[in-house]
Order: structure tokens, then C-alpha cells, then sequence
């Protein structure tokens, strides 16, 4: 019994996660200038200097930061130019951070 | 993150960087050896990322719509910064490469082509970019510093150490150029900037 619980509860997990956001996460390097990162924050996602800014400080100071949040297509999309830009950056779901 | 050192090279010291020339253009001059320099740089990106070619391709729709061969990570170590992995989760980090990282090697060879073909069109050194050409210098200028940063185990905090290095160190030569171009980058960022800001 407690197996089929097990089980069923696990389904039910699966079926609620499809609605978990994602989130793309920015990882601090040694190379990758401030001004570069933050240039690149305001070109990819329309941020604006004050917003890109405050996420180019949080991966400075912090060592990452979410920059952005959506389905995983979309978090897939914004990572592929991240990397085009050569920003560390990593998709996961939003609830295992 | 990476810090413009204020100690410059001699050797690269007559361009004054990019500047802004007018709406949305952005120009600079480079001597003989700057644009040498870049040149050669850049030559050398675009030879690294065609080193990793697409092999085994039977399907040839596959081929066609960009899913490649490869599912694991380069083992260069260059070319593993240069063509990072989006997953913490090796399956799904493997996945996603498969289907992507042929495109971004080929936006990777785009960004130095762009930069080539611009210096090797002009011989005298004279480069004026629009909004998209700075964007392209932008990425591999970067490029190149993230490959010269992982030749030089470039890490937080340790520019001290490359800075004392000896004179004829061989390093240090690298590390100079390495300094110019984040120098460089960041002229040409200073002149997207200030049209933002406007």
C-alpha cells in the first residue's frame, strides 16, 4: 500500500510540475567584464541600465543570479544567447534552486 | 567578474579605441600590429571551432536542421568555455547539445568573421561599425578573452601575480594582450552606452 501511495503521489508531483517555472541563472566569471555583462543583460532582454545593473551586481557579489523566468523552451532560448555571448548560464526549474 | 586592468602595453598603445561617430556608428583605428593582432587572434578562434566538426552524420535531415554528433562536452578546455553546458544534469546537458551546439558554434564563427572581414577589407585599420557590427565585435572580442582567460588561469584576484611576472616571460606578452582587448571591449561598450543614455 504504502508503495502505490508512493507512486501515486509521485504522479501527482509530475503532473504539477509541468506548470513550475524555469529560470535561467548567470553565473560569476573572472573574464567577462561588468560593463560587458551588463550590456548584454539590456540587449538580450530589453532591461533597463538600472535593472541590468542590480543582476550584473547580484552574479558579482553573489556568485549567480536569476535573470530571467518562463517555460523551459524559453529558458532554453534565452541560454543559447547567453552562451552566444559567452555569459555563464545555466537553465533549471524554478522549485530546485 | 573581470576587472580593465590600468597597466597597458607599449607595444598596443596607438589606437584610441572605438569611439562614437555620430547615430548608431561606432569607429576606431588600429595600427599595423593592433590589427596583426586581432587578426591573428581571431583566425585562430575560428580555426578552434571548426576543429570541432560534425562527424557521423547519416541522417542527412539531421545534418540539416542543425542536430549534431555531438552530446558531450568539448574536452579542450577552450572550447569547453567557448561551448559551455546549459544543464548541471549531464543527461539533459547532453540533450540540449546535441540539438543546439552546432548553432552556436556557427553564431561563435560569425561574431570573428564579422571582426575579419572588417580588418582584412581594411588595410589601413580603419573600422566603423553599426549597431549589429559592434554587437559582433562585442561577442568575439569576448571570445577571445574567455580563450586567452583559461590559457592564463585567469581566476579572481590574481592579477597581481600576472602583473609581477618577469619581463621576458612569455606570459606576460599574452596577458598584455589579454588587458588591451578587455581595454578595447571596453571603449566600444563605453560608446553603446553613452548613445543609450541619450
Amino acid at each position: 500500500m504504502a508503495k502505490l501511495a508512493d507512486a501515486i503521489e509521485e504522479q501527482i508531483q509530475a503532473i504539477f510540475s509541468s506548470d513550475t517555472p524555469w529560470v535561467t541563472i548567470v553565473w560569476d566569471d573572472p573574464v567577462n567584464l561588468q560593463s560587458y555583462v551588463t550590456y548584454v543583460f539590456m540587449e538580450l532582454f530589453g532591461y533597463s541600465k538600472a535593472k541590468a545593473t542590480e543582476l550584473m551586481l547580484q552574479v558579482h557579489n553573489d556568485g549567480k543570479a536569476i535573470v530571467s523566468t518562463g517555460s523551459r523552451e524559453e529558458m532554453e532560448h534565452d541560454v543559447a544567447r547567453l552562451h552566444e555571448y559567452g555569459l555563464w548560464a545555466t537553465l533549471q526549474r524554478g522549485d530546485q534552486i | 567578474m573581470g576587472n580593465v586592468a590600468t597597466w597597458r602595453s607599449d607595444l598596443m598603445s596607438a589606437t584610441e579605441g572605438f569611439k562614437r561617430h555620430g547615430a548608431h556608428s561606432y569607429v576606431a583605428h588600429f595600427d599595423e600590429t593592433e590589427r596583426e593582432v586581432i587578426l591573428n587572434l581571431v583566425e585562430q578562434i575560428i580555426e578552434l571551432l571548426a576543429e570541432r566538426v560534425d562527424h557521423g552524420h547519416e541522417d542527412p535531415l539531421a545534418a540539416m536542421v542543425g542536430i549534431t554528433s555531438h552530446d558531450s562536452p568539448p574536452e579542450d578546455e577552450v572550447l569547453h568555455r567557448l561551448l559551455p553546458n546549459a544543464y548541471a544534469d549531464d543527461v539533459d546537458a547532453a540533450e540540449f547539445r546535441r540539438y543546439t551546439e552546432s548553432t552556436l558554434r556557427g553564431k561563435k564563427q560569425a561574431h570573428a568573421m564579422s571582426i575579419r572581414i572588417g580588418l582584412k577589407s581594411s588595410p589601413e585599420g580603419d573600422i566603423e561599425l553599426d549597431h549589429n557590427g559592434a554587437n559582433d565585435w562585442l561577442g568575439g572580442l569576448n571570445d577571445i578573452r574567455l580563450a586567452l582567460g583559461v590559457r592564463l588561469k585567469i581566476e579572481n584576484n590574481n592579477y597581481e601575480h600576472l602583473e609581477l611576472l618577469s619581463p621576458d616571460d612569455p606570459l606576460r606578452g599574452v596577458y598584455a594582450v589579454y588587458t588591451w582587448l578587455g581595454w578595447l571591449q571596453e571603449t566600444l561598450l563605453a560608446a553603446l552606452m553613452d548613445e543609450i543614455s541619450e
